[in-house]
């Protein structure tokens, strides 16, 4: 049974999901109970979690889910922004696909169902041009301009603030975390992060932590949530074997393989003729264990770590000879160990080729830890990498919580690891028009004496060369120095006076700018300071400012174009392959105002552009909306969303500051990785022409790509 | 916003009718209904299935005890043949009334043009007791006396959907089913009393 229509079927799929998650999305949203097929209950924020625990056989479905599942396993964030998301754009294609076709009524359903194919590959064709050209030279052009940092020094020497931190954290886990709760795993997440980054490489640490999570962290249940804490080293879920208790540092030893010699290996063949030649076997085993477990030993050995289990002449000598065992352990626990301390396995020379021992390394202390009943090992380790090894031990009454907490934690080390990533954009600069109408704007805008420090078109009016005006314009765009510069006046709007940086606990390694109090004043953030608040302090960003400048026409993220314009009104260039980069920290204020940017500029791009490019740019622009309509639908009176939205837009548009309500940041990288996954499972969905439904799967010599599709 | 660019000049445009409009409107409401049904049915643990119901198009649910269930056809009623003009006399009747009230009045007598059709209408919309509270706030109806076989018709089919609810009524199962039809026996009960109201 074939069924035709691949966007009315996904339009019912994408409702009922819809209808789901948007009963949890955002700070206002509720938790959803969802039974699982099995029985089970499950109570959840998670937009991820729920999609996954539904049971759904309908194949766009899974395919949507999935499309979910990867964007997740990237990036930690969006789960429910992106259902909602492609919810609205198949909303907007329904309704332009339903617009043509009442036009065309008298075409037979054959035929209108093979113009609606084409009229979607072609629709498909213009999302993806939309995708690698538009989109890049908006998010370059136009939204750049409204970006913040999350660093708060100059590129070179990037210290992460703590408090920007936890506003970044608290918009992301009181999303996901219950309400009662995200407070105090902000707090905890935040020490975290201190105390396991150095300032080397955040990426490299946020990586090894991404990748390891499940082995640095311990959930107990039964305690209350606010027994969470974090332990200094890494904590084992085995028990000890053998426990002599030693001071100091030890040497460790790590083996993958019984240290026991067996009587046959794989693959060879043990012959036996007598009962003196099985004595004698046997006493040679035993004496080489012994030999073994003497030379290790000898090396003041104290530590055994195995990830067999040794048998019980090995357990023998370890106690005789004070070395403490651990046995099965996970290969990946191994793995972290190996990573952190920097191990490379290699062999003893006078151990037997059968057995595989790494070289010792140094711990600082082994001891046993209970936690409510269970035994664990903590080790305390010298760590050689970027990473400096703690872990986190997870509380919460049920597994549920501990669960729900666990996956958020691992959620956000992945937005962090997204956000602390250039994200490169590269687009076709077309016609004059476009270039042209960055440069207007700049020199309209140099009003005031003063720069505000948030316009980086201002900055331009210091400079006296019209050429390297519009080539500063471009690199400045997209350079860190600015955006740390409005970061900077960012911050002190969130005191009401500036001390002294001195926030930190002792362990803090990261050198932090900013302030340590971070209340917002009547509830009201503000992105950049008006003139008229006279604040002291801002006297030396505005100055800084000015340095920066010399600094910021050489170094910083250029924009790659190469640009050959002399004056305003020389003659166009038709296209140029510009090549830009979104630096890493960029981030923008919650609320959906990355939306409502994207969604006016796109506009505005609309209105200049004809045929396909305005269509595409029009259904994206609508569909955004979606998201912070959901957002402020609890929201009454003035803050309701079309207040919202007429103030937004009218800030746009006179170019004057968009005024927030609502304290917290979110990932300008996560945010566009999510609309470039939406619009990339759109073109997916536009591409099928028909199901077909099978009642069984196919056999596994078939081929698999005939189940779905034509 | 051509896609196919040669059919844009052949034919034009114009914007849908009011009675398109609600007839738009209840389709939105229905669909925004039955995803929010499909969405309580699937956090319960309903399978959703890759089939669409023959009758409707909506995606089918299986439960625990591997029955289907389409959403629409067993818990709303079905909206389209209802305001298709094609298959229901009351609604072709409808339709030309409201032609003819969009010729008689040029001049836009009031906000709500279509406020004549609120009497019969409500019983057509699908959850009756939301179309009922839009006739009962809706502007008196106008000056124009309506024809007499008109109302003389329109009273003879409130009565043959009263006779239809009621049995339907003895025999439903539904919660959710009986309660939309005494609400739909309630207005067809008001109806006829406007339409009486009229006569006189």
């Amino acid at each position: 049974m074939a069924a035709q229509g691949s966007v009315k079927a996904a339009l019912q799929v994408a409702e009922a999901l819809e209808a789901i998650v948007s009963r949890c999305v955002g700070p206002d949203g509720g938790q959803v109970l969802c039974t699982k097929p099995t029985g089970e209950v499950l109570l959840s924020r998670d937009g991820g979690r729920l999609l996954e625990a539904l049971h759904l056989e309908h194949p766009v479905a899974r395919m949507i889910v999935a499309c979910v599942s990867s964007h997740l396993k990237k990036t930690g964030d969006g789960a429910k922004t992106f259902i909602i998301f492609l919810c609205h754009l198949l909303r907007g294609l329904d309704a332009i696909t339903e617009k043509d076709s009442s036009i065309s009524e008298n075409i037979q359903t054959y035929e209108r169902h093979w113009k609606n194919c084409c009229q979607w590959k072609f629709i498909a064709q213009a999302l993806l041009t939309f995708q690698t050209q538009i989109l890049d030279y908006i998010m370059d052009h136009y939204l750049s301009r409204h970006f913040l940092s999350i660093f708060s020094s100059p590129a070179k020497d990037r210290a992460l603030c703590r408090s920007s931190l936890e506003l970044l954290l608290e918009a992301y886990f009181c999303g996901r975390v219950g309400r009662n709760n995200y407070k105090f795993i902000t707090q905890l997440m935040c020490d975290y992060f201190f105390k396991c980054m150095t300032s080397k490489s955040e990426m490299e640490a946020l990586e090894l932590v991404d990748n390891s999570f499940v082995e640095l962290n311990i959930g107990i249940t039964g305690l209350p949530v606010s027994d969470s804490r974090i332990m200094d080293g890494l904590v084992l879920s085995r028990d000890f074997s053998v426990y002599c208790p030693a001071d100091g540092a030890i040497r460790m030893v790590i083996v993958r393989e019984i240290i026991q010699p067996l009587f046959s290996t794989s693959r060879s063949e043990f012959i036996l003729n007598s009962e003196t030649q099985f004595q004698s076997s046997h006493f040679w085993i035993m004496e080489r264990t012994k030999a073994i477990m003497k030379h290790l030993h000898s090396h003041d050995v104290k530590l055994l770590l195995s990830s067999v289990k040794q048998p019980d002449l090995v357990i023998y000598h370890a106690r005789l000879s004070g070395m403490s065992v651990v046995e099965c352990l996970s290969s990946e626990e191994l793995s972290l160990i190996q990573r952190i301390t920097g191990f490379s396995p290699c062999s003893l020379p006078q151990v037997s080729s059968l057995c595989e021992i790494s070289s010792t390394a140094l711990v600082k202390f082994c001891k046993p830890l209970i936690l409510r009943s269970k035994r664990y090992v903590h080790l305390g380790l010298m760590s050689t990498s970027a990473f400096i090894p703690h872990c986190v031990i997870l509380c919460g009454p049920v597994i549920g919580i501990v669960e729900q907490h666990e996956r958020a934690l691992h959620g956000a080390f992945k937005m962090l690891r997204q956000l602390f990533t250039h994200l490169s954009l590269s687009y076709i600069m077309q016609n004059k028009d476009q270039y042209d109408s960055s440069s207007p704007k700049s020199s309209r805008e140099n009003s005031s004496q003063l720069p505000d420090p948030g316009k980086c078109q201002d900055i331009i009016v210091k400079n006296r060369d019209k050429l390297e005006k519009n080539q500063i314009h471009l690199k400045v765009l997209s350079s860190l120095a600015v955006s740390d510069a409005q970061l900077r006046t960012y911050i002190p709007c969130l005191t009401s006076k500036m001390t002294t940086a001195d926030t930190l606990q002792t362990d803090e390694t990261l050198r932090c700018l900013s302030p340590e109090k971070h209340e917002v004043i009547d509830g009201h953030v503000l992105l950049v300071e008006t003139n008229s608040t006279g604040n002291s302090t801002r006297e030396n960003p505005r100055l800084e400012i000015d340095e920066n400048l010399e600094v910021t026409k050489i170094a910083g993220k250029r924009c790659l174009c190469t640009v050959r314009h002399q004056s305003m009104d020389t003659t166009c260039i038709t296209s140029q392959d510009c090549s830009s980069s979104v630096p890493a920290g960029c981030v923008l204020p919650v609320g959906g105002n990355f939306e409502i940017l994207l969604h006016y500029y796109l506009l505005n791009y609309a209105k200049s552009q004809h045929s396909e490019k305005s269509m595409v740019s029009m259904l994206i622009a609508n569909a955004l909306l979606g998201i912070p309509k959901i957002l402020y639908k609890p929201k009454k009176g003035n803050y309701s969303f079309p207040q919202m939205y007429l103030r937004s837009l009218q800030a746009l548009s006179t170019n004057q500051l968009m005024i927030n309500h609502q304290a917290g940041l979110e990932s300008v990288t996560g945010k566009y990785q999510l609309l470039t996954s939406v619009l990339a499972c759109l073109t997916k969905i536009l591409t099928i022409d028909l199901i077909i439904h099978v009642k069984r799967q196919p056999q596994k010599n078939c081929d698999q790509d005939s189940e779905d599709e034509l | 916003m051509a896609l196919n660019g040669a059919e844009v000049d052949d034919f034009s445009w114009e914007p849908p009718t009011e009675a398109e409009t609600k007839v738009l409107q209840a389709r939105r409401e229905r669909q925004d209904r039955i995803s929010r049904l499909m969405g309580d049915y699937l956090l319960r643990g309903y399978r959703m299935l890759g089939d669409t119901c023959a009758d409707c198009g909506t995606i089918l649910l299986q439960d625990k005890q591997r029955k289907i269930y389409c959403v629409a056809c067993q818990e709303l009623d079905s909206d389209v043949d209802k305001d298709n003009p094609a298959l229901n006399a009351q609604a072709a009747l409808s339709q030309a009334r409201e032609h003819q009230l969009a010729s008689a009045t040029e001049i836009p007598s009031g906000s709500r043009p279509t406020s004549q059709p609120p009497v019969p209408r409500p019983e057509h919309c699908e959850g009756a007791a939301a179309g009922l509270k839009a006739a009962a706030q809706g502007p008196p109806p106008p000056a124009v006396p309506p024809n007499a076989d008109v109302v003389s018709c329109t009273q003879t089919a409130l009565l043959q959907k009263l006779t239809w609810a009621s049995a339907e009524l003895g025999s439903s199962t539904s919660l959710e089913t009986s309660i939309q039809l005494c609400g739909l026996i309630r207005a067809c009960a008001d109806a006829l009393c406007t339409l009486k109201q009229l006569q006189h």
